[in-house]
């Protein structure tokens, strides 16, 4: 570079998810860009996962779009789950002035699955072939993993001797 | 104490007049990457992307940097821009990669959207970004990222009464047809003709298939016309999105576009006089099972859904065997009728599993009326027949 870059636009977006109570989770859902600034927040019951409140706060929008934030609620009883990207915005509606905010708790949802994640991945051990085994383990027990990423796809050390998904 | 923080920070930059520079950070408690993409403002298409681990889980997550390059050509703003990287760059490389790529997207198009919003600035410095924003310019759709919580007790009026416990297959001595197969191109998300679907289901010795594509409903001629044409038993369903989750439905031939709620098109099927079967209620996820989130089958039998279905599908070719197997124990808590189907995507994988019905099936209406009595029973149809 021989001129100083500035930057034009920046956005920085945080979640995070935290146990309330034994049974519920709460995710938080933060974004700042040089346009918009808002705040969205799902609570999410154990075990069903299914979402018991959902709310969102524009602090700052450029736009000035005027949002019907009540409509968020609509994600309620929602389950955090395969699929609920698609029912999360059929609900909400594809006419709501805010996609950005239906984003956002799909983030959060994104950031519920991570935490149970991270759980199972801590168990991983820190040697190579201790990785690959208990990541071959992984596959073997859920098998949609085949080839959902480079990692589990044919021809990686973790898929080598598992045959593809077929019949049982 | 937080259990699992994210944070992602994308900057954009116009790096001389013929790139727009996007630089990506996805940084959580599991993994640690980075992105920088290059886009023709212009053409609005990327040209060049490179990435880069700083942590990951896996000894092969390092493979996912040399797919990353599926993004090039992609348009920051054309329609389903998301669906493309996450189905390219997500599934053949990673999908941590094609979330930071794709919020580089949606930010690169806000960006532009500033950068115009400076030059009109320049000619009416007075302009605010809300009368230039609402002049013409449209709210970026991040949306594509991929009722108020029902807590009254369901009325039984109209509702099926849990039915026989589950029978063996064995114990029955009708058909057996595979009742959950998508076809291209009606599914988008499947690669199996419907004619190719047909065949290879007459090849392994089924005795029908229903056809139950996402949200797409065959019309009666169409179906006469593939039973004709191939003499096979060709039957019509559907698989409809609701707010909790997929259901199948058989009987009820309205083309439901978008999601419906469950209790809503519970009503519609009833009054149509068909039958709901909840297809696949305990697909898990990819890391952990519900067993992880302290999911018995006595608190699953708890969820509304079962209130408004008349069966549970309980072998499914699209979810794990631990999966089927607690549905199973859910559906017998309940004395649901239960139901197998391949959930096929591709022509060799019907009759992964199918069901086996008590009664001869000629049409729809003898399908619906054996599965509102509960004549059924789930198959490994493929195992049993050595295939």
């Amino acid at each position: 570079m021989t001129m100083p870059n500035l930057i034009d636009f920046s956005r920085n977006r945080d979640t995070s998810v935290e146990h309330v109570d034994e049974e519920t989770l709460r995710a938080r859902c933060f974004l700042r860009d040089t346009l918009m600034e808002a705040e969205v927040e799902i609570l999410v019951k154990l075990p069903d996962l299914n979402i018991t409140e959902a709310r969102g706060r524009i602090v700052r929008d450029e736009r000035g779009i005027e949002v019907p934030l009540e409509d968020l609620g609509k994600a309620v009883g929602v389950r955090v789950g395969p699929g609920m990207a698609k029912i999360l915005s059929g609900l909400i509606g594809e006419d709501f002035p805010c996609p950005q905010l239906i984003f956002m708790i799909e983030e959060c949802c994104h950031g519920v699955i991570l935490y149970f994640t991270k759980d199972e991945l801590a168990q991983a051990p820190d040697d190579l072939e201790g990785a690959r085994d208990f990541f071959a383990q992984m596959l073997r027990k859920s098998i949609r993993l085949y080839n959902r990423c480079a990692a589990f796809a044919p021809g990686s050390s973790i898929t080598e001797g598992i045959e593809p998904p077929s019949a049982d | 104490m937080l259990g699992y923080q994210r944070s992602k920070r994308v900057s954009i930059w116009m790096e001389g007049a013929q790139r727009l520079m996007a630089h990506g950070i996805l940084d959580d408690d599991i993994y640690g990457l980075e992105v920088r993409l290059s886009v023709d403002p212009s053409t609005r298409e990327i040209r060049e992307v490179a990435g880069w681990w700083n942590r990951w889980t896996t000894p092969d997550c390092p493979l996912a940097v040399e797919r990353i390059d599926d993004a090039v050509g992609v348009r920051i703003d054309e329609p389903g821009m998301a669906g493309r990287i996450r189905k390219s760059v997500g599934r053949r490389g990673c999908r941590h990669f094609a979330n930071i790529i794709i919020e580089c997207c949606h930010s690169a198009r806000e960006a532009l959207d500033v950068l115009l919003y400076e030059e009109a600035r320049k000619r009416r410095p007075s302009l605010s970004f809300e009368e230039f924003w609402k002049s013409g310019a449209q709210m970026p759709d991040d949306g594509e990222a991929g009722g108020e919580g029902d807590e009254r007790e369901a009325s039984s009026e109209g509702l099926k009464t849990p039915g026989a416990l589950a029978v063996s297959y064995e114990d029955l001595d009708g058909p057996f047809i595979d009742i959950h197969v998508h076809t291209s191109p009606a599914s988008p998300c499947s690669a199996a003709p419907v004619e190719g679907l047909i065949e290879e289901a007459k090849r392994i010795g089924l005795d029908g298939i229903c056809l139950t594509d996402h949200n797409h409903v065959w019309t009666q001629e169409e179906v006469n016309a593939l039973r004709e044409r191939h003499g096979f038993l060709v039957l019509r369903g559907n698989e409809i999105t609701t707010d909790q989750g997929d259901m199948l439905v058989f009987g009820y031939y309205e083309d439901v576009k978008g999601i419906i709620r469950l209790e809503d098109l519970r009503k519609e099927v009833l009054a149509a006089g068909g039958v709901i079967i909840a297809a696949h209620p305990f697909r898990g996820f990819l890391t952990f099972g519900v067993a992880k989130l302290g999911l018995t089958p006595e608190k699953a039998g708890k969820r509304p859904l079962f209130q408004y279905v008349d069966g549970v599908e309980v072998l499914n070719g699209k979810v794990t065997p631990q999966e089927n197997a607690f549905s199973q124990k859910v559906a017998a808590l309940l004395g649901y009728p239960v139901t197998g189907g391949s959930d096929a995507h591709e022509v060799g994988e019907v009759g992964q599993y199918a069901t086996r019905f008590g009664r001869a099936i000629t049409c729809e209406e003898d399908l619906v009326e054996a599965l509102r009595k509960g004549e059924v029973a789930p198959v490994s149809f493929k195992k049993i027949r050595g295939f």
